[in-house]
């Protein structure tokens, strides 16, 4: 007998892309992983104790793989792993102490274990996406059938957009659309174009943050209700998305275009050979006026 | 010239014309009058009605010209005034609503002129109704379908801002394209199979029947046997009257139950003895389907007790029974009728030349039917062997695509961003920075958040903070009152109109887009003047700062603008 309440799962997406933390923390700045990282565990904590049927998830986003911080592959509810750890001795909620210990845990793991090998250094953010769009699918079907379940996934974002992941990139975002997931961004440093179409396309919120040491304010205040609850409160209003393609020419943004009907790649001019599929075009030009040739009259 | 009324003969007792009388004789001549009526009163003057071909003219007493000339096709309808009344008059009422009265009043005739005159019109009327209303009809239509273009309409043409040929010249000339192709698809109706039935016979009272046939009966009657047509042609009127031909028809033995083909003096025996033929090279043909086979529809018998007659039915004539021949007369009868009615329905058109093209002689009755059997039975076994679905798929070969450069595909129309670049030896300091960071990591839950950053936080998150800017703006739409926006949609509507017509009048390169170029720039500033100012001025007076005909302004100008050019151009041209 499937239960009233509804569950909700939470993923929570964190940049975890090490040289940008470096950089970070080299220069001295007051926002360090870890303190990223606590803010997250405050929000994660925050939500498991809204309800008792409320779903966590944390991935860490890597240059290299994305990894699961929690829930862990061989956990269990009653394992006591690690003992030491698991009893922590302030009277918390064991489901929380567990989850933060486990995230500790694994990170710790993940950041002993990164090799610079120099092949890419960006973020494999389309990919920890599309990880957690599979694992919000594969939780929706372990519960009973007419089981409600609402997931969102909130991306904290902290290194530059890679260009390179645009397809897989749209292509979670429309996933993501199909199945009624919010995508919420919250951006430490540069805004990223990416996610704030994400955001547009599934309904959820992008944030830039002004300060960054107070990550975790913005992220109690603004990502913690979910979408039912977003209606009833005031939060920062969306903001204007830039859509505009970019010529695959010359990667400027253009307003007006030209697209070749048979690879559909975008144009700022034409060219009678679109360059991508080799098609040939022709187009039909204003008719010139051909001036008149005036006959010289021969003298008699 | 038909007719003339009486008593107005161009001649005189002694032969000679008279002069009016002359110049009347030419105009009649020359406009081919169909009839005229003296002493007709029109706004109290007498004068005399002409009926022509195409138009109805008044002329007043003594003088050659009309004063009140009106086209048929421009009329709408005729009044009469009530028989009892004392003044005689007709009135015809025109399409613009305008009506012009006539009064008879010539004494002895005023009644029988007027009737005259009235059944003339009748007559004509008609004819030049259906090309005037058509056009009006059609206008009206659209403009009750469409709320949108009935607005358009109101606010461009009954404010004279345009004309209504304007208006209308793009409009009607898609309808005129399609209304041949509708009124072509009309279907045929088809023959109800017991129209025979329908006429029910009432008796008389005394012994007689009554049949009552009604048009469609006797068309039904014409449609599906084709020979009682001819005798109808043949007979009527000259021999008989339609009464009598009629009485006939069902008086024969060629419409009853019995057709015993005595007496040659009825017409219908000729009938009788066409359809009997008909019937035989029906038979003869056979049906074309090769898979239906109706000789297997035959009794069988299969032993003694089982629907067994032990005396098989023989077909020589000497053996029958009176019962048994007029059993298959019967049935000989009603298979002939379904037969001919079916013929009737797919025959198209009224000639019986067209469908034996057509027909693959369902009637028996065409000629060349012969050349057509092979193909309609190739076709029905072809039907039944070939499945759509089972065949090859016969997919148009399509073109493969070739990439050239699909790399472009991975970063997809994402502008190129500036790229920090940083040196291999910037990345491994920063990795291991951060490694040795995280080696020891325990979470701090405690000292999250300081009290100060917090509260700034909050004050950014609040109304009026640093990310709430945008929350603070209200929406143009709630700001403005709805009937201000529906009047905004109506001049939007009106002004893109006008801009249309303006802007296709690009590239000028006749002397008509010249003209037109011109008055449409003159509508437009009349649609300025008279229109979006007024409007202007109101949504100031109300309540408004919002600037909501900004853009509207903007598209005027770019117009008079390009207006502007091109006149300068063209002054240039010609010095």
């Amino acid at each position: 007998m499937a239960s009233e309440e509804e569950i909700n799962l939470l993923v929570i997406v964190v940049d975890v892309n090490p040289i940008w933390w470096g950089q970070q923390a080299q220069r001295a700045t007051e926002l360090t992983l870890s303190k990223c990282l606590d803010a997250v565990m405050v929000l994660g904590n925050s939500h498991m104790a809204m309800s008792r049927t409320n779903k966590l998830s944390v991935i860490a986003s890597h240059f290299e793989d994305s990894h699961f911080l929690y829930p862990g592959k061989s956990w269990r509810m009653g394992d006591s792993c690690g003992d030491d750890a698991s009893s922590s001795g302030d009277g918390k909620y064991e489901l929380l102490a567990v989850a933060n210990n486990l995230i500790a845990e694994e990170i710790r793991k993940v950041m002993s274990k990164t090799e610079v090998r120099g092949n890419s250094t960006d973020t494999l953010l389309a990919g920890t996406l599309a990880k957690a769009l599979c694992y919000i699918n594969r939780v929706s079907k372990e519960f009973e059938v007419g089981q409600e379940i609402k997931s969102r996934i909130l991306v904290i974002k902290a290194a530059e957009d890679c260009a390179r992941q645009y397809m897989n990139f749209m292509n979670v975002i429309f996933a993501a659309q199909k199945q009624n997931i919010l995508i919420d961004a919250c951006v430490l440093d540069s805004d990223s174009g990416l996610l704030q179409q994400a955001c547009d396309i599934t309904g959820g919120l992008y944030l830039k943050i002004p300060q960054k040491v107070a990550l975790a304010q913005y992220l109690l205040w603004v990502f913690l209700p979910d979408s039912e609850q977003r209606s009833q409160l005031v939060l920062p209003p969306p903001a204007h998305v830039d859509y505009r393609a970019a010529c695959f020419c010359h990667r400027n943004l253009i307003e007006i275009g030209y697209v070749c009907s048979v690879c559909l790649s975008i144009f700022c001019n034409f060219s009678p050979i679109c360059t991508t599929c080799e098609t040939a075009f022709k187009i039909q030009l204003p008719q010139m006026v051909k001036p008149k040739k005036k006959k010289l009259k021969q003298p008699t | 010239m038909r007719y003339l009324a009486e008593g107005h003969m161009p001649f005189n007792q002694d032969g000679v014309l008279k002069s009016a009388e002359l110049v009347r004789a030419f105009l009649v001549m020359f406009l081919e009058v169909l009839l005229v009526v003296k002493k007709v009163r029109q706004r109290k003057q007498d004068g005399t009605l002409y009926l022509m071909a195409e138009r109805i003219a008044w002329g007043p007493e003594g003088k050659d010209r009309f004063t009140v000339s009106h086209l048929y096709a421009d009329t709408r309808c005729q009044k009469i005034s009530p028989d009892g009344k004392a003044k005689i008059q007709l009135q015809l009422v025109l399409h613009t609503g305008e009506s012009t009265t006539f009064h008879f009043s010539n004494d002895s005739s005023a009644l029988k002129d007027r009737d005259a005159a009235k059944e003339l019109l009748q007559q004509l009327l008609p004819k030049f109704k259906k090309k005037a209303n058509k056009e009006l009809e059609e206008k009206n239509r659209m403009l009750q379908e469409d709320p949108v273009l009935f607005q358009l309409y109101k606010d461009l043409v009954v404010s004279q801002v345009i004309s209504a040929d304007e208006f209308w010249a793009n409009r009607l000339g898609d309808t005129n394209h399609a209304d041949p192709s509708l009124s072509n698809n009309k279907q045929e109706v088809g023959i109800s199979g017991a129209f025979l039935a329908d006429i029910r016979p009432q008796t008389d009272g005394c012994n007689g029947l009554r049949y009552n046939l009604t048009a469609d009966i006797i068309e039904s009657i014409f449609r599906t046997y084709p020979t009682v047509k001819e005798k109808y042609c043949e007979n009527v009127p000259h021999n008989l009257t339609e009464k009598e031909f009629w009485t006939r028809f069902f008086q024969s033995h060629y419409f009853h139950r019995d057709r015993i083909n005595t007496g040659t003096q009825d017409i219908f025996s000729e009938c009788a003895k066409q359809d009997e033929q008909g019937l035989k090279s029906m038979v003869v043909q056979g049906v074309k389907n090769p898979l239906v086979d109706l000789l297997s529809l035959e009794d069988k018998t299969l032993d003694e007790g089982y629907g067994v007659c032990t005396t098989l039915p023989s077909t020589s004539n000497s053996n029958r029974s009176v019962k048994e021949s007029s059993n298959s007369a019967i049935i000989k009868r009603f298979n002939h009728h379904s037969a001919m009615v079916l013929a009737a329905g797919s025959r198209k058109g009224e000639t019986p030349a067209n469908q034996a093209s057509e027909t693959s002689n369902t009637d028996g009755n065409s000629r060349d039917s012969v050349f057509f059997q092979p193909p309609v039975k190739k076709v029905k076994l072809k039907e039944a062997i070939e499945y759509e679905d089972l065949q090859r798929e016969n997919r148009p070969k399509t073109v493969a695509l070739n990439l050239k450069k699909s790399d472009r595909y991975a970063h997809g129309p994402v502008p190129l961003q500036s790229q920090q670049y940083t040196t291999s030896q910037d990345i491994i300091n920063s990795v291991n920075y951060i490694q040795h960071e995280m080696v020891n990591y325990k979470p701090n839950l405690t000292q999250v958040l300081s009290s100060t950053t917090a509260s700034s936080a909050i004050a950014a998150l609040s109304s009026g903070g640093v990310l709430m800017q945008a929350a603070t703006q209200q929406a143009i739409n709630q700001m403005v009152p709805s009937e201000v926006q529906g009047e905004l949609k109506h001049l939007y509507a009106a002004a893109g109109e006008l801009l249309r017509h303006f802007w296709s009048c690009f590239p000028v390169n006749t002397p008509f887009m010249e003209e037109k170029v011109t008055k449409m720039k003159s509508n437009l500033e009349r649609f300025q003047m008279t229109k979006l100012c007024p409007f202007q001025e109101k949504i100031q007076r109300q309540y408004l700062s919002t600037n909501l005909t900004g853009h509207l302004e903007e598209m005027l100008q770019t117009a008079y603008s390009k207006f502007h050019i091109w006149q300068t151009r063209r002054m240039l041209r010609k010095t």
